[in-house]
C-alpha cells in the first residue's frame, strides 16, 4: 500500500446508526444485539472469522437482510418507520459482492447505465456520460462494450465499484470485495477503494486485508459469534488487541 | 460463470483428433431422414398411397395452425402463472398453484373433452371444436410451461437480484430487467421441446372432431378401409414435422449454450 494515512478528510456526524439489531437463522444467531455507528467520510473495516455474522451485518444496513429486532437508520432516515421507500434508500446505498455479481446478460456500460435510467430515471445520455466517466476512474474506459465473462476478476469488480457509484452513493459498502479475487488483481480493486476513500466516501467494508486497513480504515471493529468484541483504530486492534479472542483471530489470519 | 467455463472444457473435449467429431455427427438423423425419403418416393409411385397422402397432407395446415396459436397463448399464460409461482403474495402464489396442479394433474385427452363439453357449451362455442381445442392445449400446456419459467428464473443465483435491488430496482424491476432475461435464455430449450410435444398433442383433438392431420387420417383410413395407408401417411408427416423441429431446437441449444448467456 502507500504511505502511511492518505486520509486527510473530515470525519463527521453519523450518517449509519444500528441499534440492538438481531438476527436469527434458524437456531443460529448470526447478530446478537448489535450497535454500531459509521460517521460520514469514515473507512471502517468489519474482520472476523467465518460465519461471524460480518455478512449479516453489512446486508442489515440497507435492509437486503431484515434485522428481527433493532433499529438501522441512514442519512436520519429509520428504515422501519412506516412510509419509508427502501428502494429510495437502496438506491443511495451502493454494494458491491464478493462475487461482482454483474449482470452477465448485459454490456459492461449497460450494467452501469440500467439502474441509472430505470431507478434514478436520467436520460440515456447523462447516464452513458457517467458511466463512461465511472469507467475511466476505474481505469477500464476500453471494455465498455464488453461482457462481463470477457472481463478478469479484477475488471469484473472494478465495473461492479462503477455501477455502484453512478447511483452517487452516500455510503459504500462492501463484502469481502478482493477474497474471489487472484492475487494480482486483488490490488488493482483496492487501490480504486483507497482513492474513493481519498475522496471521502463513506465506506464499511469487510475484508481481511490488513494491509489495506492500516492505510486506510479509520476504525477496525472485531465480531465473534454474532457480537462486537472490540473495536478500534487499526493499529489498537491489530497490534494490541485487548481480547483473546482478537488475539487469537489475528494469530490465525497473519498466519497466511 | 461456472457455466462458461464448463461449456469451455466440452469445446476442448471435442476437438481433439476430429475422431470424436465424427462420433458427434446425428447419424441416426441421418439415417432417418433418408429413410423418410425413400418412403415418401415409395408413396409417390403408388397412385393410391399418394392420393391417401395428398388428403391426408391437408391436415398439416390446421395442425400447425392450432398448434402455433395455442402455444403463443399457453406462453402467455404459462408467464403469468410462472411468476405466480414465485411471487411472495399469497394469493397470486396460490392461485397459480392452484392451476398448474390441476392442470397437470388431468389428462390432455380429458382437458380437451372437458373444454368441448363442458366449457364450450356453457359459452355458447361447441359449434366450433377448433377453438376448443386451442383453449383446452393452451390452459393444459400453461401449466407445463409456468414450471418451465419457475425453474428458469429460480435457477438464476440469488445474488443477481440482489445486486438489482441494492442498486434500488425494485422486485418488479428486477424481475424484468434482471432475471426474466437470463432465465428465458436458459429455457429456450426446454420451451421448444414442449411445442413439439404440443404438437403430437394436437393429434388428440380428432376425438373432438377436429380436421386436424390426424383426424383426416381417420377418415380416410375409414373410408378407403386402408388404415395400414392411412396412418403411414400420418406417421411419416408428423415425424418430418417433429424431426425439422427438433433439428430447430438444437440449433437453438447450441446457441444459448456457446453465446454469451
Ligand atoms: N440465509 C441464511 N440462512 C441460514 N443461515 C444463514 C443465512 N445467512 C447467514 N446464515 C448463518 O448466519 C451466521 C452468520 O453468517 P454470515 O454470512 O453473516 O457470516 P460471515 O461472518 O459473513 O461469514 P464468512 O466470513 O464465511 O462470509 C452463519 O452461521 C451462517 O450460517
Ligand atoms: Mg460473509
Amino acid at each position: 500500500m502507500d504511505d502511511a494515512k492518505p486520509i486527510p478528510h473530515y470525519i463527521g456526524t453519523p450518517i449509519i446508526t444500528m441499534k440492538g439489531i438481531s438476527r436469527r437463522f434458524g437456531h443460529t444467531l448470526a447478530l446478537d444485539n448489535v450497535s454500531l455507528d459509521v460517521r460520514r467520510g469514515e473507512v471502517l473495516m468489519i474482520v472476523g472469522p467465518s460465519g461471524s455474522g460480518k455478512s449479516t451485518l453489512l446486508r442489515c444496513i440497507n435492509y437486503l437482510e431484515l434485522p428481527d429486532a433493532g433499529m438501522v437508520e441512514i442519512d436520519g432516515v429509520v428504515l422501519s418507520r412506516h412510509g419509508v421507500d427502501l428502494n429510495r434508500i437502496r438506491e443511495h446505498v451502493g454494494m458491491v459482492f464478493q462475487r461482482f455479481e454483474l449482470f452477465p446478460h448485459l454490456t459492461v456500460i449497460q450494467n452501469i447505465m440500467l439502474a441509472q435510467r430505470i431507478v434514478a430515471k436520467r436520460s440515456p445520455q447523462a447516464s452513458e456520460q457517467i458511466a463512461r466517466d465511472l469507467l475511466a476512474k476505474v481505469g477500464i474506459g476500453e471494455k465498455a462494450d464488453s461482457y462481463p465473462v470477457q472481463l478478469s476478476g479484477g475488471q469484473q469488480q472494478r465495473v461492479a465499484i462503477a455501477r455502484s457509484l453512478a447511483m452517487q452513493p452516500k455510503v459504500m459498502l462492501f463484502d469481502e470485495p478482493t477474497s474471489a479475487l487472484d492475487p494480482e488483481m486483488i490490488k488493482e480493486v483496492l487501490d480504486v477503494m483507497l482513492d474513493l476513500a481519498r475522496e471521502g466516501m463513506t465506506m464499511v467494508i469487510v475484508s481481511h486485508e490488513m494491509g489495506f486497513a492500516r492505510a486506510a480504515a479509520n476504525r477496525v471493529v472485531f465480531m465473534d459469534q454474532g457480537r462486537i468484541v472490540e473495536m478500534g483504530a487499526p493499529e489498537q486492534v491489530f497490534d494490541n488487541p485487548h481480547h483473546d479472542r482478537t488475539r487469537l483471530f489475528l494469530s490465525k489470519v497473519l498466519q497466511h | 460463470m461456472g457455466e462458461v467455463g464448463s461449456s469451455e472444457i466440452n469445446q476442448t473435449a471435442r476437438s481433439p483428433l476430429g475422431r470424436s467429431s465424427l462420433r458427434q455427427a446425428p447419424w441416426w438423423l441421418i439415417i432417418l431422414g433418408i429413410g423418410i425419403v425413400f418412403v415418401l418416393l415409395a408413396m409417390m409411385r403408388n397412385e393410391d398411397y399418394a392420393k391417401t397422402l395428398g388428403y391426408v397432407l391437408g391436415g398439416v395446415g390446421l395442425s400447425v395452425f392450432i398448434t402455433v396459436v395455442a402455444y403463443v397463448a399457453a406462453l402467455i399464460i404459462g408467464l403469468i402463472a410462472g411468476l405466480g409461482r414465485v411471487s411472495a403474495n399469497p394469493i397470486a402464489y396460490h392461485t397459480a398453484t392452484l392451476y398448474v396442479e390441476v392442470m397437470r394433474g388431468l389428462p390432455m385427452l380429458v382437458i380437451i373433452l372437458y373444454t368441448q363439453f363442458v366449457i364450450a357449451p356453457m359459452i355458447g362455442a361447441q359449434r366450433n371444436p377448433a377453438l376448443s381445442g386451442i383453449l383446452a392445449l393452451a390452459l393444459g400446456y400453461g401449466a407445463y410451461l409456468a414450471e418451465v419459467y419457475r425453474a428458469g428464473i429460480e435457477s438464476i443465483e440469488r445474488g443477481q437480484a440482489e445486486a438489482a435491488r441494492s442498486l434500488g430496482m425494485s422486485a418488479g424491476q428486477t424481475m424484468r430487467h434482471i432475471i426474466l432475461p437470463q432465465a428465458l435464455r436458459r429455457v429456450l430449450p426446454p420451451l421448444g421441446n414442449d411445442f413439439i410435444a404440443m404438437l403430437k398433442d394436437s393429434s388428440l383433438l380428432s376425438a373432438i372432431g377436429v380436421n386436424e392431420l390426424t383426424q383426416l387420417a381417420r377418415i380416410e383410413g375409414s373410408r378407403t378401409f386402408d388404415y395400414f395407408r392411412a396412418f403411414n401417411s400420418a406417421a411419416i408427416l408428423y415425424l418430418i414435422l417433429t424431426l425439422l423441429l427438433s433439428l430447430g431446437v438444437r440449433l437453438l441449444e447450441r446457441r444459448t449454450s456457446s453465446g454469451r448467456r
